[in-house]
């Protein structure tokens, strides 16, 4: 079923216990769209990421990615799916090379795509020098591209980023949107979280959590001059304040 | 497949990666081979003997002399004020007191029966009970020699010992205890290495974020738990071959068996210690609650493993609670092997045994990874 949607979720619930990290959220991303999850710590932009890339199963409502259902399918979303998140996920102890080989040797990539791959992922990092340095040599700017790098190997159609900026200096956070842009260019989706606001306002779409509830959705011009206000931040604050 | 490949290669490069890791898998355990195998003896020796003879005849004095001559006995002290006696128990200046009778000469002579007062220091029981065992070899021959160089004694001493047990101790004729006690060794070495790697390297992924990454891949759970598995599997059985060796080259203990035999029983017991290091990073957050939670199940295969209190000596419902412990039935395959030299044929039912106990754990392990995706 070709459909230029790539996530759909509907009345999406997590809860722990009694606490309702995701409460019935329901939306949809369009292919190659960059659509920003905007929230404040503990809103539960992370739970919902984890849902859809199938790390946790939803309590109730089901979603589709890339067109599969993530409770029933979850193995054929995760061969369709990239994923990054705000822990820095490379193994330390390994080499930059040695990395990116073992990410794509999971993914199933050949010995022959693999050797090309990181050939080519090198040297768009500029990384050619670091190749058999230990990853945990290089500065926080860089490992955060390299993850996503390695997210990347094996094509997905979709990309989670969850909060990946966090800690990050300004220039590094602007590259990386930069690769982000790019990444979108190429047809590809990308579902990111956030809680920068300068960031919010790159995403082609918003939807803005509160308290495991999607409280608003829209472009970023679109939400500012809903409420009238002259940046996202404004907004957000706004948004939260009234609930 | 090919992914079990590269998360094997993975653990390799990050296990040589780390120097310190080499002096844990390699030098540590040589060094307890070492030390642990001198120092664990259940051979008793160098007993603390004190003496009073009250009799001083050439009757008792031979019997002093038998005691000295049989080489597990040291004299500490003779001692004439029977008062005083035991206060050398009391200080740890003897482990067992003499008391020569007056008139035992006569006595003996007689016919008369004479008794020995015999003092133990009763504190460690084994000990005590091996050597009163060696005072009573000791008394035997001492009468059958004074039936020999005593043809006058009457008939009916010779009569009372009539039927007597030759025994020859089989396997081990010595009764050393190192050739009993170090594959013993080897095997607690090789649970501790294998137990502890295991629950904590899964544990350390999860904290460091790339189990998350790694469960956002297609990859299933049955190849991460393998892929974790095979490397330590390999590492266990290059460990057990070198502390084999060493065992060859510092205690002169060789194996009697087939070494290919050891290696496979050891792959079985290896598989169940990793699976249970595996079950336990499952259900730990932290790598200290994984290390606390392996040091639980190590000191419980350990103590109920017969390797150090032998199993028949323990409580029947304790006994059957051991049958639950691998270690149990890897000790005792590993000392036949060593010391008796047994074939796979005679080891089936303790085979049997740990091949259950490396499934059903294996399994759990893979269960219980699933479910922590849920």
């Amino acid at each position: 079923m070709e459909t230029d949607i790539a996530v759909k979720a509907s009345k999406l619930s997590r809860h722990f216990g009694t606490f309702t990290a995701v409460d019935e959220i329901s939306f949809e991303v369009k292919k190659g769209e960059i659509f920003g999850f905007l929230g404040a710590n503990g809103a539960g932009k992370t739970t919902a990421i984890k849902m859809l890339c199938g790390l946790i199963k939803p309590t109730s409502g089901e979603a589709y990615v890339a067109g599969y259902n993530i409770n029933t399918d979850s193995s054929m979303v995760k061969k369709h799916i990239g994923y990054m998140s705000q822990k820095f996920s490379l193994y330390e102890d390994l080499t930059v090379k040695e990395n990116i080989e073992f990410y794509g040797g999971i993914y199933g990539l050949s010995r022959k795509e693999i050797f090309e791959k990181t050939k080519k992922l090198l040297s768009e990092l500029h990384l050619e020098k670091m190749r058999d340095s230990l990853t945990k040599a290089l500065p926080l700017g860089w490992k955060q591209r390299l993850a996503l790098s390695t997210a990347l190997l094996h094509d997905p159609s979709i990309i989670f980023l969850d909060e990946p900026t966090g800690g990050v200096d300004p220039i590094s956070r602007k590259n990386f949107w930069r690769i982000i842009y790019e990444i979108a260019n190429q047809g590809k989706t990308v579902f990111v979280t956030t809680h920068y606001m300068d960031e919010a306002e790159y995403c082609n779409r918003l939807s803005v959590m509160f308290k495991g509830k999607i409280i608003e959705i829209g472009t970023p011009t679109e939400l500012k001059n809903k409420y009238n206000k002259p940046s996202i931040q404004d907004v957000f604050i706004e948004l939260v304040t009234r609930n | 497949m090919r992914q079990i490949f590269y998360l094997i290669q993975k653990e390799f490069r990050q296990i040589f990666r780390d120097k310190s890791m080499i002096g844990i898998l390699f030098i540590i355990p040589l060094i307890q081979i070492f030390i642990l195998g001198n120092a664990v003896t259940t051979d008793v020796k160098n007993i603390k003997l004190v003496v009073q003879d009250q009799d001083k005849t050439p009757y008792s004095r031979e019997l002093l002399r038998q005691f000295i001559h049989s080489g597990y006995f040291k004299i500490n002290g003779i001692e004439e004020d029977y008062n005083k006696l035991s206060s050398y128990l009391d200080s740890g200046k003897a482990n067992l007191v003499i008391v020569i009778p007056k008139h035992f000469q006569r006595d003996i002579v007689l016919g008369n029966k004479p008794d020995i007062q015999l003092l133990v220091d009763g504190v460690d029981g084994n000990s005590s009970g091996v050597s009163l065992g060696y005072v009573n070899d000791i008394m035997q021959n001492y009468q059958e020699r004074l039936i020999e160089h005593l043809p006058e004694l009457s008939l009916q001493i010779k009569n009372m010992h009539r039927v007597e047990a030759e025994p020859r101790f089989w396997f081990n004729p010595n009764l050393e205890s190192k050739p009993y006690i170090v594959p013993g060794i080897i095997a607690l070495i090789l649970l501790v290495i294998t137990l502890f790697l295991t629950s904590m390297g899964v544990v350390r992924e999860k904290e460091i974020g790339t189990l998350e990454q790694l469960m956002v891949t297609p990859i299933k759970s049955y190849q991460l738990v393998t892929g974790k598995i095979i490397p330590f599997c390999i590492l266990g059985l290059l460990e057990i071959m070198i502390g084999m060796g060493f065992v060859y080259l510092i205690f002169g203990i060789g194996i009697k068996g087939s070494f290919f035999l050891i290696l496979f029983e050891s792959l079985i017991f290896v598989l169940s210690t990793l699976g249970l290091g595996i079950f336990i990073s499952t259900i730990s957050d932290t790598q200290q609650q994984a290390l606390f939670m392996a040091w639980f199940f190590m000191i419980f295969s350990i103590l109920l493993s017969g390797f150090f209190i032998p199993i028949a000596n323990m409580p029947p419902v304790i006994q059957q609670i051991t049958r639950l412990n691998p270690l149990r039935y890897f000790i005792v395959i590993l000392r036949e092997i060593y010391l008796k030299g047994t074939s796979l044929k005679d080891l089936i039912p303790e085979t049997l045994s740990m091949i259950t106990f490396s499934a059903c754990l294996f399994f759990a392990a893979v269960i219980r990874f699933k479910k922590k995706l849920g």
